[in-house]
């Protein structure tokens, strides 16, 4: 009988209601019908136990130095430095949309914040150049799920703090899967370069232009070094290295680049607080969830479901991203996390998959879930920095999606990909 | 409608008030929670002397950060939602959906502010936290140990926010059923957002 | 079944606290006989540390909880008795203490510290002994604690230990400690061995063990007092006798389990040191400014104290007689 709050679910989803609500609303009324009210107190006290964590203040932290990044004007020079390696290539604009995530992601945990950073200034300046507004909105959204993969990553903070792996471990894993992310979408935007004959964006740049470019995008480069270096290094741990990627991002843009005003910083953190705020409250949402779904015992259920389809990972592996990848179009890649992590993961382990792998395999398809309809927040956000529909954007993202979603299945099934850095480093075995 | 229109304008305004002086604590909490963990970087990194109460401190401000802000991103339709089934009805059916949803989250709202109370008032929020301390005289001789309903308070305080931008919303939607969405004062919007 | 129990442990299935519930629950729907059912939630599905699952027993929507000492801290600050260092010599006095009265006093003061809600069934173990462990030294005195870097707990007493030794203590989460000793954020802990075997932290370079056996790794065993009185006598019976078949599981199963943690780790290249009685006098020397402050700064301190220290000479009274009476 409680299992069937997982439809129901669903259906409040589909009509609309807020996550938030629908994670809470679906379960709370099927254990009061089922006569469970004193569980209802466990929902409720469950928000609130998900939210206070330790490790999931990284995520307020690396929303906050995005967020004064992006107001010191570093988001400007990141796409300038790009412009001068990529701009005099056929479809100069689309690559450097695409390079520009790709360091954006050094600096920011989240695709939305990449979204809207890029979107706003690169959509209107593609669409200056003859692309249409479609395809510019769509390769934003593409390149812009990079940003989760890359470290730092607020998608991989929370799988390790619900599944009790190492923040660092993780981020090190993403590495290399970001940046193929990004090449693929390169390869992909050559291709149809060359077919439609896109416009080049700038003459091609002397090196000592490039040296420029890269002199100013300097400061900003560092902070991904920084990030890593110090957790690397053991001054901090992945938690303190968000909170001194804040301090760096303030000390570059009021005192190196002067970009950045005091009187601009109410606005930043009130902007960060805020985005934190729902993204914390939909985090203890899903861990009461969650916790609905243990007393359902359907966790058991499913995984002698998943065992009884194949006993070879390697299949399983294969059903379980199209799974994800499925769960991804109608859910936040967070509250997936939290929600099935914690029943697929033991599943894999216990196969002989890598707990790091499994986490990555999670982590990037779920992410990639942000970019596919409908409930594709990234697609959300390029529609309304574009102002053209998500409709429209999720068809002309669909070439893109093929390229992310070859990149899934290289990343399931060549474990190096992901394992090489963190087996390097020594954070994983 | 008069009626309704009458209420808004009030509750509008205490709404947009309280939840702007939320939004100022909250911008104080996250610069609190910066400044707690840089502290304990430098007491740690260079003094080789760890503090006992940063990481619980910042957890404190975070919480009350989530509490404080999240109303405001409520009222700002900054909660994430499938909204493709409401934009895809008819003008008049997709508002009495939002109607229904709205009425779905009070329900929800209602019955967390019951339990909330009880929770901050009962047996839970007497465990003490680790290592806050505020002081009780004015000498600083006397200390009291925080209790940890001093920081479950946060959820109940955003509940009660929650609700009351809630009601706002609906009688919202309740004058945009009946014809009088232009005589509604628009509420300040923003981008969505996310972890992701 | 006529009740059901839920149960619940943030551990996993290869700790002591799911042997002993595996025995517990077998005991008890056995011998009533199928009236009693017992529903295991093992790790964090419905609560993840001391005080949201303690909560949840006071409430009543969990039956059965295991705590460590420094779990239950936040609300019986008094059960850190048990982390105060050097207080119990080994396991067989630390079974007969927790076998006898002292934890029907440390019951009382809980029932009467909860208003009635929160019962406290039995005291076993989850782990052996803590030791210190750290990546850089052998430490065989005080001495050699000058200065390390020591992850605990966010708890004072643990932490007034460490700083009583010398050393600096550092709250790090146990997910990030792997990565904190290979880094050097912190370079010790104090741990059982299973522990740290299981967590593989040989791998990130904690290689030096001194068996100092400075605390009983307690496990404290609680119960919703309302869900237990409201059944009938005989029903209680079961249960108080499941509860004692789980705390003599978990006497055992540590001991069982740390053999091959131990012979792992030297066989890894670990370096396990026996501190001797001297250096373990000294130790205890050295760590003896933490008796004052538990005594001075923790609620019913001093209380807890004494019918510790008292049950720990009884015990000690009647082993040896034990002892010399089995000699000859
Ligand atoms: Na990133
Ligand atoms: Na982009």
């Amino acid at each position: 009988m409680l299992v069937w709050f997982l439809p129901l679910f669903l259906v409040f989803l589909a009509v609309g209601l807020p996550v938030f609500f629908g994670l809470l609303a679906a379960p709370g009324l099927l254990l009061w019908l089922n006569g469970q009210e004193r569980d209802i107190t466990l929902l409720y006290r469950n928000v609130y136990n998900g939210m206070d964590s330790f490790p999931l203040m990284a995520i307020p932290f690396f929303m906050l130095a995005g967020e004064l990044m992006n107001r010191g004007g570093i988001t400007m020079r990141l796409v300038e430095f790009s412009q001068a390696l990529m701009g005099h290539l056929r479809g100069g604009l689309a690559h450097v949309n695409v390079l520009s995530s790709m360091l954006f992601a050094g600096l920011s945990g989240s695709a939305v914040a990449d979204t809207s950073a890029l979107g706003s200034m690169l959509i209107p300046a593609m669409e200056k150049q003859g692309y249409t507004r479609r395809f510019a909105a769509a390769i934003t959204a593409a390149s812009s799920v990079i940003g989760p993969i890359i470290p730092p990553s607020g998608i991989m903070i929370i799988y390790a703090y619900v599944m009790g792996e190492s923040v660092a471990a993780l981020f090190l894993a993403g590495i290399v899967p970001g940046i193929m992310v990004g090449a693929g979408l390169m390869v992909m935007v050559k291709v149809l370069a060359d077919k439609y004959d896109f416009p080049v964006a700038t003459r091609k740049h002397t090196w000592s232009e490039r040296g420029q470019a890269s002199l100013k995008a300097f400061f900003p480069l560092l902070t991904p070094v920084i990030i890593l270096g110090g957790i690397l290094g053991g001054v901090f741990t992945p938690t303190e290295a968000a909170a001194v990627a804040v301090a760096y991002a303030l000390v570059i843009g009021l005192f190196v680049l002067r970009t950045l005003r005091l009187s601009d910083l109410p606005d930043v953190l009130s902007r960060a607080g805020m985005t934190s705020a729902v993204v914390l409250l939909l985090v203890g949402a899903a861990m009461a969830f969650k916790t609905v779904v243990s007393l359902s015992h359907a966790p058991e259920q499913l995984a002698s479901f998943i065992l009884s389809l194949s006993e070879n990972p390697l299949i399983l592996l294969f059903l379980i991203n199209l799974l994800l990848f499925v769960v991804g179009m109608f859910l936040d890649a967070g509250p997936a996390i939290i929600i099935l992590g914690p029943i697929l993961g033991p599943i894999f382990v216990s196969l002989g998959i890598d707990p790091i792998h499994f986490a990555i395999i999670m982590s990037v398809n779920l992410t990639i879930g942000l970019a596919t309809p409908p409930m594709g927040l990234v697609l959300f956000v390029a529609a309304s920095v574009s102002g053209e529909r998500v409709e429209t954007i999720s068809k002309a993202i669909l070439p893109f999606l093929a390229v992310e979603v070859v990149v899934i299945f290289l990343i399931t099934y060549i474990p190096a990909i992901s394992m090489t850095i963190p087996r390097l480093t020594g954070f994983a075995n | 409608m008069g009626i309704v229109l009458a209420i808004i304008s009030p509750l509008g305004w205490i709404n947009e008030k309280v939840l702007g002086i939320g939004r100022a604590i909250g911008v104080i909490a996250v610069a609190a929670m910066v400044a707690a963990i840089l502290i304990q970087v430098v007491f740690r990194y260079v003094f080789n002397n760890a503090l006992p109460w940063p990481d619980e401190a910042a957890r404190f401000c975070m919480l009350w950060m989530t509490g404080l802000m999240a109303p405001t991103a409520f009222r700002r339709g900054g909660f994430v939602a499938i909204d493709m089934l409401c934009n895809l009805l008819p003008r008049t059916l997709g508002t009495l959906l939002n109607l229904f949803l709205l009425t779905i989250c009070l329900a929800v709202l209602l019955t967390a502010v019951k339990i909330g109370w009880s929770e901050v008032t009962g047996f839970g929020g007497r465990f003490a936290t680790a290592s806050l301390f505020v002081p009780v005289s004015l000498d600083l001789s006397e200390w009291l140990r925080v209790p940890r309903s001093w920081m479950m308070a946060s959820m109940l305080v955003c509940i009660v926010l929650l609700i009351s931008v809630n009601i706002e919303l609906i009688l919202r939607t309740l004058v945009a059923l009946f014809g009088g969405r232009d005589r509604l004062k628009p509420i300040l919007t923003s981008n969505t957002s996310g972890a992701e | 079944a006529d009740y059901t129990i839920r149960a619940t442990a943030n551990s996993n299935e290869n700790d002591e606290d799911y042997d002993g519930l595996v025995v517990f629950k077998n005991y008890v729907e056995a011998a009533s006989n199928g009236a009693i059912e017992v529903e295991l939630f093992i790790g964090t599905q419905l609560c993840s540390n001391g005080a949201e699952c303690l909560q949840g027993v006071a409430g009543g929507v969990i039956d059965v909880y295991i705590s460590t000492s420094g779990g239950a801290s936040g609300i019986f600050p008094y059960v850190q008795v048990l982390d105060l260092p050097y207080l119990m010599a080994d396991d067989r006095v630390a079974e007969k203490v927790l076998s006898g009265d002292f934890t029907r006093k440390v019951r009382d003061m809980a029932l009467e510290d909860s208003d009635g809600l929160i019962r406290l069934m039995t005291i076993g173990n989850t782990g052996g002994w803590r030791n210190f462990a750290n990546t850089k030294r052998r430490v065989a005195e005080p001495a050699d604690m000058e200065g390390l870097k020591i992850r605990t707990v966010v708890a004072d007493l643990p932490q007034e230990l460490v700083k009583a030794l010398g050393a600096s203590p550092t709250p790090i989460p146990w997910p990030e400690l792997f990565t904190s000793f290979q880094t050097g954020v912190v370079e010790g802990s104090k741990n059982g061995i299973t522990d740290i075997m299981g967590m593989k932290f040989p791998d990130a370079g904690l290689q030096y063990v001194t068996l100092d056996g400075h605390a009983y790794m307690g496990a404290l065993w609680w119960m919703s007092n309302e869900k237990f009185l409201a059944m009938p006598e005989e029903m209680r019976r079961v249960v108080v006798d499941g509860f004692y078949a789980l705390q003599q599981a978990t006497f055992a199963s540590p001991k069982r389990k740390s053999i091959k943690a131990y012979e792992d780790f030297v066989a890894g290249g670990g370096d396990l040191y026996v501190p001797t009685p001297d250096q373990k006098a000294a130790f205890k020397e050295a760590a003896s400014p933490v008796y004052d402050w538990f005594k001075g700064n923790v609620a019913r301190g001093d209380e807890v104290f004494t019918a510790l220290t008292d049950a720990v000479a009884e015990a000690e009274a009647e082993i040896n007689a034990d002892r010399d009476a089995d000699l000859n």
